[in-house]
């Protein structure tokens, strides 16, 4: 009886360092600094369909420089869910990217960001990332629960 | 090998599957569900062969009972593992994790084959003496740590830390994922 006790106690703990282990692991704060939000306005260069994370690469200029962001989205699958698709996405089409940073802001050869919403030349603003992985909650996911 | 996951990519069907809305996290899902299968059924045979548990199963009556699971587990892990693999054959192949993992699987598929010769062999003799060889005792041990790390190396090849495409990294982490980097873009920036 003490022994089975003691197995139910250490599977228990090992359980709950687990959960510690899983929680710490969503992707956002792993790759992404939630401190550094960005706005961008660009045009799409390229969009990468690729599962787990489509990418989306936009050339932004600013102040007679020119910078390339691949920003990170959700899954083909979740993007074209919202409305965002090999149609509505195309290379040459100017949009608004709000989301954050990577943690490395070196931007060589190019930045890297987590995408929350785009804002399409018609006005339209549609999410853009997977909702609950830990991005901070700043409204752009409209599932998410207050 | 560069080349060849280079050109794997541009196959059809790898663009199908890593373009795919619901067969890529199907295979993604079944793919961690036969982990949970080989690894659930692997846990029963290896703890057995420690000697501390489940000691009134005899070994012969496991080996016919949970070991054809295991294998089953095995393909079908396999199988989605490849199939995950040539969804993304480039970054899969330049990820650290992943050649970590390959690594692992080679140092847990031979102890996997020392284990089952012997075991095949001997186990009616060791559920006569009902003792089982320390040799085996650590060959099970060493199996349960070597697939665990095959599953955590794996669940870390979704992090992107030492990616080609995220520079700057230190010149051996480039070595080791073989990368190919253009020096002269980090010019004059610590780290490299």
């Amino acid at each position: 009886m003490k022994k089975t006790l003691k197995i139910i106690a250490i599977s228990f703990t090992l359980l709950l360092g687990m959960n510690t282990f899983i929680s710490a692991h969503h992707a956002f704060t792993a790759e992404f600094d939630p401190n550094a939000p960005i706005n961008i306005t660009g045009k799409v260069v390229k969009v990468e369909w690729i599962n787990p994370h489509a990418w989306v690469h936009v050339e932004v200029k600013e102040a007679g420089k020119t910078t390339v962001w691949m920003v990170e989205g959700g899954t083909p699958n979740t993007l074209i869910r919202n409305g965002i698709n090999k149609k509505t996405i195309t290379p040459g089409t100017v949009i608004v990217v709000r989301g954050y940073q990577s943690k490395g802001k070196l931007c060589l050869p190019r930045c890297i960001a987590n995408g929350r919403d785009i804002t399409f030349p018609d006005g339209r603003k549609v999410f853009m990332g997977s909702s609950g992985t830990g991005a901070p909650r700043d409204g752009s996911d409209p599932r998410e629960r207050r | 090998m560069l080349d060849i996951a280079k050109w794997l990519a541009t196959t059809e069907w790898s663009i199908a599957l890593h373009e795919s809305l619901y067969l890529y996290p199907w295979i993604e899902s079944s793919h961690v569900l036969f982990i949970c299968f080989f690894f659930g059924t692997l846990l029963f045979v290896d703890l057995r062969l420690t000697g501390k548990v489940f000691t009134n199963l005899s070994i012969s009556e496991m080996n016919k009972g949970i070991l054809p699971l295991t294998i089953i587990g095995f393909c079908l892990m396999t199988l989605t593992g490849l199939l995950l693999f040539y969804a993304i054959p480039v970054r899969n192949y330049q990820n650290i994790f992943f050649r970590i993992k390959i690594l692992l699987i080679i140092i847990a598929g031979l102890n996997a084959l020392f284990f089952h010769r012997r075991m095949s062999k001997e186990a009616k003799k060791w559920d006569k003496d009902s003792s089982i060889p320390k040799s085996m005792k650590v060959s099970a041990i060493a199996s349960l740590f070597t697939w665990s790390l095959v599953i955590i190396s794996g669940r870390l090849i979704a992090y992107n830390w030492f990616d080609c495409d995220r520079q700057p990294q230190s010149e051996w982490i480039n070595f080791l994922t073989s990368c190919v980097v253009d020096y002269q873009l980090y010019e004059g920036i610590d780290g490299i």
